[in-house]
C-alpha cells in the first residue's frame, strides 16, 4: 500500500548523511552516524530519549551544524548554516507543536517564508494559491481565518502546505501524531503517503510502534547517539526494534539490595489530572524504591507533581498511612511528609546565587528562628554541615554559592534540602541527569541508604539501567496511562521498553 | 458559522465597540458641558487627537513586535524645542526643511532606542524608560531651561494649525488633523499590502517561529523604533505649530496618552495583532477624554489616573473578552474532503 519506489534498492539516495558527529559539552549527541533517505520513501527513525533523534533533526534543518561528517543532497555535499537555508534546499521539518504565526491567517502562514513574491501582497493571488495547495492536499480549510484557534491537526496541515509551497523534497516529521486523535492521525498518514507518492523523502520520527509499522518502508534505530540498525519493514519487527533500542550494557550498575518492608506507606488509586494523565494506581511501602519508567512526555513527572501538590490531581485517591488525603499545594505536600526533588535543578530546585546552607534550610526556615523571629545562622550552618558530611558534598564550606558546585554536588544539595524536611516519601525526578559517572554512583548509594532508613522513594528516570538497578518495582507509563507495574524479577530493559512503547509482547 | 461570524472578525468587533464607546463619551460630555457641540470643541479635540494619532501609529509598529517605546514624549519635546529654536533664529527657513529636520532628528533618537533593544538585547521598557529621562535631561541641559516663544516664530508656522483643508459643512477639518489622517492611511495600507511590513506581525506573533524561518527580526525591531522616533519627530513639529510656546516640559507625559491610545485601540501588548485604524480610534477616544475632562475642570492627575485605568481595562478585556470571542469564532474544523465521518466536536 505504500509507494513502490521506496522499496527500490537500486535508486540512489536523495539525502545522505555520512559519519555525522555532534558534541554538546560532555555529551556526544551523535557519533559517526550515517543514514540515507530515498525519494518517495517513508523512513521511520526510532530511539529512546537521548538517542540523538532530535539532534539529527536539528542538523538536517540547519539549526545545528555538525562537528564532523557530510550531508549530501542528490549526491552533492551541502552546508546549511540556518533553518532558512535548509528550507531553500527543500528540507523542511514538522514538529509535534507546529510553529505557526497565530495572528496571521492560513494563507499568509503558508507563504511566510517566500521572499520572492514581490514587495506588495497580492491578497487575491495569495488566497487563490493557498487554496490550490490545500486542495491538492485534499483538505478544505478557510485560508482567510487566522491560525490561532485551528486544531493541532489543521495546524500540521498548514505546516505541510507550507513545506509543499517551498517545493519540499525532504520532509522530517518529529512525532507529528503525539497530540492527535486516532482519526486525525489517519488523515495525516494519508497526506504522508500522498507526499511519498510524489517522490518526497520522508523521515518519520515516532514513539508509536503501530504507526511506524503501518507507514514506514524502512526502519532505523538509534541508541546513545549511534546508528544501530536500518531494516526494510518486511525484515523488521517491533520486538527486534525494541531490542535494538535498549541493547545497551549495564556498565557498572549493580542492583541494590532491597530494603522494602511490609508496612504500607502510600496507596494511590486511579489518580488522574484532567487531560494530562489518568488511571495511575500503585502502593508504596516503607523502605521501598518504586521506579517510574517511560518515554519523555509519558506523564511520569506529572504524577510526581500531583503527589506533591504542584499540579494537584483532579481524580482518584491518595491514602497516606491509612488516611485518605488531598494534596492541593506543595505546602500541603510537605506537611504530609512528601518531598519532591525536581528534574530541573536550575529553574525549580536551587537558588544558584545563594549559599549551600541557605538553600538547604529554605523550605524549613521556621525551624531556625529564635524567639525574636530572626534566623539563627549558626543553626543553619550546623544542619548544612551535617548534610555535607553525610552526603559528602564536595565544597570547602557551606557558605559557598551553589552556582559554583558541580552538577553532582548541586544534586546532593537538592537532596539535603528535601531530606531536611524529614520526609516519609521522597520523589526524585531524574536524580542523575547531567551528573558525572562518579557522582551518579554516589547518588545511587544515597538513595539506597535512604530507603534502608525506611523512606519510601519514587525514582522517576529516563535512564533505564538506573531505574532497574535502584527499584524494587517499576511502574511503566505511556501517553498519560499506567501500562504495567513490573516486579524486580520480571523487570528488564526489554519488558520495560515494550510496555513504554505500547507494543504487544 | 453564521453570517455575522463570516463577515466580522473578533478584532473588528473590538473596533466597532470602541466607536460605540466614543459616541457614548461624546453624548455624555455633551450633557455635562455647556456648549460642548461647537467648532471650538471639535478643533481642540481634533488637534489633540492628531498628535496622539501620529505617535500612536509609530507606537503600534513597535508594540506589534512585542516592544514598547516610552521615549516618544521626550522625543516630541526634544524636536519641538530644538527645531523651534532653529526656526526662531532663521525665520526664513524652508517649511519643508523644517519638517524634514524634525523627522530626521526623531529618527536619530529612534535609532538609539532601536540599537539598544535589537542589538544590545536590553528589554525595550528599560531602554526607552532610560532614553525618556536622558533625552529630556539633555534637552533641559542644552536649553538652559529657556523657552521658545510664539512671537519668535514665523507667521506661516503659527497659521498652520488654523488652515482649513476641507470645509465640511460649517465644520473645519484642519491641516494637522488631515496630516494625521494621511499618515494613518499610508501606514494602514503599508502594513496591509507591503510584504515586509507583514513581518512586523509575524515577529510579534511567534518570535521563535520567526527566528526559525529566518525573518530579519533585529532589522524589523530596529525599523519599528526608527519609524516610531521619526513619527514622534513629526509629532514634535505638530506640537510646535499647535502651541508656539515650547518649554523644556513640552510633550511630557505624552507617552502615557499614546500607549493608552494604542492599547485601547486593540493593539495587543504581547505583540502580533492590532491595526493602525484601531490605534487611531484609540487616539480619538483618549483625545476626547483629555480635552473634555479638562473642560470639566478635572485635574491632570486624575486624567492620568483615568488613562492608567483605561490601559488596565483594555488589557484585561483583551485577555478575557477577546479570547472568548476568538474561541467562539475558531470553529474552523479541519475537514478532509474525502472524509465521510462527521467532524468531531471541538
Amino acid at each position: 500500500m505504500n509507494s513502490a519506489a521506496g522499496a527500490e534498492p537500486t535508486q540512489p539516495p536523495m539525502l545522505e548523511i555520512r559519519a555525522i558527529g555532534k558534541r554538546f559539552d560532555a555529551t556526544q549527541a551523535l557519533d559517526d552516524v550515517s543514514l540515507s533517505l530515498r525519494a518517495g520513501e517513508i523512513h521511520a527513525l526510532l530511539g529512546e530519549n537521548g538517542a540523538g533523534k532530535s539532534t539529527l533533526i536539528k542538523i538536517l534543518t540547519g539549526v545545528h551544524q555538525p562537528d564532523r561528517g557530510q550531508i549530501l543532497l542528490d549526491g552533492q555535499p551541502i552546508v546549511m548554516r540556518s533553518a532558512a537555508e535548509a528550507q531553500r534546499l527543500g528540507i523542511a521539518a514538522i514538529y509535534q507543536e507546529p510553529l505557526l504565526f497565530p495572528d496571521l491567517n492560513v494563507a499568509e502562514n503558508i507563504f511566510i517564508s517566500h521572499g520572492d513574491r514581490g514587495a506588495f501582497v497580492d491578497w487575491r493571488r495569495l488566497y487563490r494559491e493557498a487554496e490550490a495547495i490545500l486542495a491538492e492536499l485534499g483538505v478544505a480549510l478557510d485560508v482567510r481565518s487566522p491560525a490561532r484557534g485551528l486544531t493541532l491537526a489543521a495546524q500540521q496541515t498548514v505546516e505541510i502546505a507550507k513545506a509543499i509551497s517551498m517545493n519540499v523534497r525532504v520532509l522530517i516529521m518529529d512525532e507529528p501524531t503525539a497530540s492527535l486523535s486516532a482519526h486525525e492521525a489517519e488523515g495525516l498518514f494519508k497526506l504522508v503517503r500522498d507526499l511519498a507518492r510524489q517522490q518526497v523523502a520522508i523521515l518519520f520520527v515516532s514513539h508509536r510502534m503501530e504507526e511506524v509499522f503501518e507507514l514506514a518502508d524502512r526502519v532505523t534505530v538509534f541508541r546513545d547517539g549511534r546508528h544501530i540498525s536500518t531494516r526494510p519493514r518486511a525484515e523488521a519487527t517491533p520486538q527486534g526494534a525494541i531490542a535494538d533500542m535498549v541493547g545497551r550494557e549495564l556498565a557498572g550498575l549493580t542492583a541494590f539490595a532491597s530494603a522494602a518492608r511490609k508496612e504500607l506507606l502510600l496507596s494511590v488509586a486511579n489518580l488522574g489530572r484532567q487531560g494530562v494523565f489518568e488511571g495511575v494506581s500503585f502502593d508504596l511501602h516503607r523502605g521501598e524504591v518504586l521506579g517510574f519508567a517511560g518515554l519523555i512526555g509519558a506523564g511520569r513527572t506529572d504524577v510526581g507533581l500531583a503527589l506533591f501538590g504542584i499540579e494537584p490531581a483532579t481524580s482518584g485517591t491518595i491514602t497516606l498511612a491509612g488516611e485518605p488525603i488531598v494534596v492541593r499545594s506543595p505546602r500541603e505536600g510537605m506537611a504530609r511528609g512528601i518531598a519532591y526533588v525536581s528534574e530541573d535543578r536550575r529553574q525549580l530546585g536551587l537558588i544558584l546565587p545563594m549559599s549551600i546552607f541557605a538553600n538547604i534550610t529554605l523550605p524549613m526556615l521556621r525551624r531556625y528562628l529564635d524567639r525574636f523571629g530572626l534566623i539563627r545562622r549558626s543553626e543553619e550552618r550546623r544542619t548544612a554541615d551535617a548534610f555535607r558530611t553525610r552526603l559528602s558534598i564536595r565544597a570547602p564550606s557551606v557558605d559557598l554559592e551553589v552556582a559554583k558546585l558541580s552538577g553532582g554536588n548541586q544534586q546532593k544539595v537538592m537532596l539535603s534540602k528535601w531530606l531536611n524536611t524529614r520526609p516519609a516519601i521522597l520523589i526524585l525526578d531524574e536524580p542523575t541527569r547531567g551528573v558525572d559517572v562518579g557522582s551518579k554512583a554516589e547518588v545511587h548509594a544515597i538513595i539506597a541508604e535512604l530507603a534502608a532508613e525506611g523512606i519510601g522513594v519514587i525514582v522517576i528516570s529516563s535512564d533505564l539501567p538506573e531505574v532497574l538497578a535502584l527499584s524494587d518495582r517499576v511502574l511503566v507509563m505511556r501517553e498519560g496511562r499506567q501500562m504495567a507495574i513490573l516486579e524486580r524479577a520480571e523487570a528488564n530493559q526489554e519488558s520495560v521498553m515494550t510496555a513504554a512503547m505500547g507494543a504487544r509482547q | 458559522m453564521n453570517w455575522l461570524q463570516r463577515r466580522v472578525r473578533p478584532e473588528q468587533i473590538r473596533e466597532l465597540s470602541l466607536m460605540a464607546i466614543i459616541v457614548v463619551a461624546v453624548v455624555l460630555f455633551g450633557s455635562l458641558i455647556d456648549n460642548y457641540y461647537s467648532f471650538r470643541t471639535f478643533n481642540r479635540i481634533a488637534s489633540s487627537v492628531a498628535i496622539i494619532t501620529v505617535l500612536g501609529v509609530g507606537q503600534t509598529l513597535v508594540v506589534l513586535t512585542r516592544n514598547i517605546d516610552l521615549s516618544v514624549g521626550s522625543i516630541v519635546g526634544f524636536t519641538a524645542y530644538f527645531v523651534g529654536t532653529l526656526i526662531a533664529h532663521h525665520p526664513a527657513i524652508n517649511p519643508a526643511l523644517a519638517v524634514g529636520l524634525c523627522v530626521l532628528l526623531g529618527a536619530a533618537l529612534g535609532i538609539v532606542n532601536g540599537l539598544l533593544v535589537a542589538f544590545g538585547r536590553v528589554p525595550a521598557v528599560v531602554v526607552t524608560l532610560g532614553t525618556l529621562a536622558i533625552y529630556r535631561g539633555v534637552l533641559v541641559d542644552l536649553s538652559h531651561s529657556k523657552t521658545v516663544t510664539a512671537d519668535s516664530l514665523p507667521q506661516w508656522l503659527l497659521d498652520l494649525p488654523l488652515i482649513n483643508v476641507v470645509p465640511f459643512g460649517s465644520l473645519d477639518i484642519r491641516a494637522l488633523f488631515v496630516l494625521a489622517l494621511a499618515i494613518v492611511v499610508v501606514f494602514h495600507l503599508g502594513v496591509g499590502y507591503l510584504s515586509f511590513a507583514r513581518q512586523f506581525y509575524a515577529v510579534g506573533s511567534n518570535p521563535e517561529a520567526a527566528h526559525l524561518i529566518g525573518l530579519p527580526i533585529k532589522r524589523l525591531v530596529m525599523l519599528s523604533f526608527i519609524i516610531s522616533g521619526a513619527l514622534a519627530g513629526l509629532g514634535g513639529f505638530m506640537f510646535l505649530a499647535r502651541f508656539g510656546n515650547i518649554t523644556v516640559e513640552a510633550g511630557r507625559g505624552l507617552e502615557l496618552s499614546v500607549v493608552a491610545a494604542v492599547v485601547v485601540g486593540g493593539v495587543n501588548v504581547f505583540g502580533g495583532s492590532g491595526t493602525i485604524v484601531g490605534a487611531m480610534l484609540g487616539a480619538i477616544l483618549i483625545g476626547t477624554l483629555e480635552q473634555s475632562l479638562y473642560r470639566l475642570g478635572i485635574s491632570e492627575f486624575w486624567l492620568s489616573a483615568v488613562l492608567g485605568l483605561l490601559i488596565l481595562l483594555a488589557v484585561a478585556s483583551d485577555a478575557i473578552i477577546l479570547d472568548r470571542l476568538r474561541a467562539l469564532w475558531a470553529r474552523t474544523e479541519l475537514k478532509l474532503i474525502t472524509d465521510s465521518k462527521p467532524a468531531r466536536p471541538s
